[in-house]
């Protein structure tokens, strides 16, 4: 894989918005001067692919968006085995070798999940406020060691009893200093801070290659 | 570093072992080998499915994937690798379906880059590295039992038993899809691991004597379930 690409491996439990998020960043990159590419991995069907395609027509190409399927194994596609993953990457850098990003959008799994070394350079880990305040605290790989932890769906906070100062106060405490970001992907807020700290992560990475 | 200079006993089964794992990053726990199409169909029970295996190990695995990895680890054994190439179209060719095409390259080209790697400074691994960059740059289709066929022969493992170790990794992964499907349990499991023992011991003997020109099976309703799993609106396996 060409150290030029940018791999983001978005993760996280089912439902919080991870493909919202994908389909929010994709036009900041694409602002940020980058090429994106957006692999997704549906536990049962097409369905974030299509979505994705469907949201971004007009942005980026259909072509330029691969759902694949994972075996029942969100977790194993991207950590144990990212055998079919790092192939659709290949290929696509293959057939649009323009591309310079690639954000893999994992199937919706636990709080045991993580991205493989070999698959992402960024590792970000999504919650959202309706998994309950909580969350962070009942920790998980995902929530402490992961490079950015987004808190996501903060405008509905309180209508699911959910204290967001208390979510984030915690999320940092096991973090260790490592970013947290509060988004709501649907309206765009903190979606710009989110793509400025994956870039800076991965230069800083890079940077640390180098030396 | 230990690096015997050939595959026998203890050193053999060891690369048996770690290359036929199903644990071994090849792709094939996103498989099910042809399998959800027939269970989407509702043509595979919990009481057929031992049939089914067998079938598909009688008429697919063993006349396709299984002759060529033997028919490429003589090839590879010669160093012969426009033969090892074109096995590897003919073997992509005879596979009718896209999902099977897809499937087998994107684990044969992620396999043989794995081992090159892992078996860099070893015995056999320059032979890997040789097939691992016909397959980076693109000369050939790059399928896994090719490539697996490739490793073997390099480290010297005897091709009866590299047949034998790929086609259990294969019955093995066709388990876990079924497992995953709820067509087994945790103990059915194994009990139809034990009972294709025996067809995988037959099926690997006519794969070794299999010529070039058979290799490719024929199974009309395996090509058309896995037609209608490629184009399903929902699935877990990409095979």
């Amino acid at each position: 894989m060409n150290d030029n690409v940018l791999r983001v491996g978005i993760g996280g439990p089912v439902g919080t918005g991870k493909t919202a998020l994908t389909e929010a960043l994709v036009p900041l990159f694409l602002a940020a001067g980058r090429t994106p590419g957006v692999i997704t991995n549906d536990i049962y069907t097409q369905e974030d692919a299509l979505h994705v395609r469907r949201e971004l027509a007009g942005i980026i190409s259909p072509e330029c968006v691969i759902g694949v399927e994972t075996g029942a194994c969100p977790h194993t596609a991207v950590r144990d085995d990212p055998t079919m993953n790092l192939a659709a990457g290949e290929e696509m850098l293959e057939r649009f070798p323009q591309i310079d990003t690639l954000i893999y959008e994992s199937g919706g799994d636990n709080l045991t999940l993580t991205f493989s070394p070999a698959l992402a350079d960024v590792f970000v880990f999504v919650l959202d406020t309706s998994n309950g305040q909580k969350m962070p605290r009942k920790g998980g790989p995902g929530i402490t060691e992961s490079d950015i932890l987004v808190i996501n769906k903060v405008d509905i906070a309180q209508y699911v009893r959910t204290d967001l100062e208390v979510m984030e106060r915690d999320a940092h405490a096991v973090r260790e200093g490592r970013p947290v970001i509060l988004t709501n992907a649907l309206e765009g807020m903190g979606v710009q801070k989110l793509c400025d700290t994956i870039i800076a992560r991965w230069e800083a990475q890079r940077g640390r290659n180098v030396a | 570093m230990v690096t015997p200079k050939d595959a026998s006993g203890p050193a053999s089964l060891l690369i048996s072992l770690q290359l036929s794992d199903s644990a071994f990053p090849s792709g094939f726990y996103a498989m099910s080998h042809g399998l959800e199409g027939f269970h989407q169909q509702g043509l595979v029970d919990g009481d057929t499915i031992g049939d089914l295996l067998e079938d598909i190990l009688v008429r697919t695995a063993g006349p396709g994937d299984a002759t060529a990895l033997a028919r490429t680890h003589g090839a590879a054994v010669r160093q012969d690798w426009d033969h090892v190439a074109e096995l590897d179209r003919l073997l992509f060719a005879s596979k009718l379906n896209s999902e099977l095409r897809r499937s087998s390259t994107r684990s044969g080209r992620q396999l043989i880059d794995i081992v090159s790697e892992a078996y860099a400074g070893t015995h056999g691994g320059d032979d890997i590295a040789t097939w691992a960059e016909w397959v980076r740059s693109r000369r050939t289709p790059g399928c896994q039992a090719i490539a697996t066929g490739v490793c073997y022969a390099a480290t010297g493992v005897a091709v009866e038993q590299a047949v034998v170790s790929d086609l259990f990794a294969f019955a093995i992964s066709f388990a876990g899809a079924a497992l995953r499907l709820r067509l087994t349990d945790h103990r059915s499991t194994q009990k139809l691991l034990r009972r294709v023992q025996p067809v995988i011991e037959e099926v690997a003997a006519d794969a070794v004597a299999r010529p070039e020109a058979d290799i490719g099976g024929f199974t009309p309703v395996g090509d058309i379930m896995s037609a209608g799993h490629e184009r399903a609106p929902a699935r877990l396996f990409t095979s």
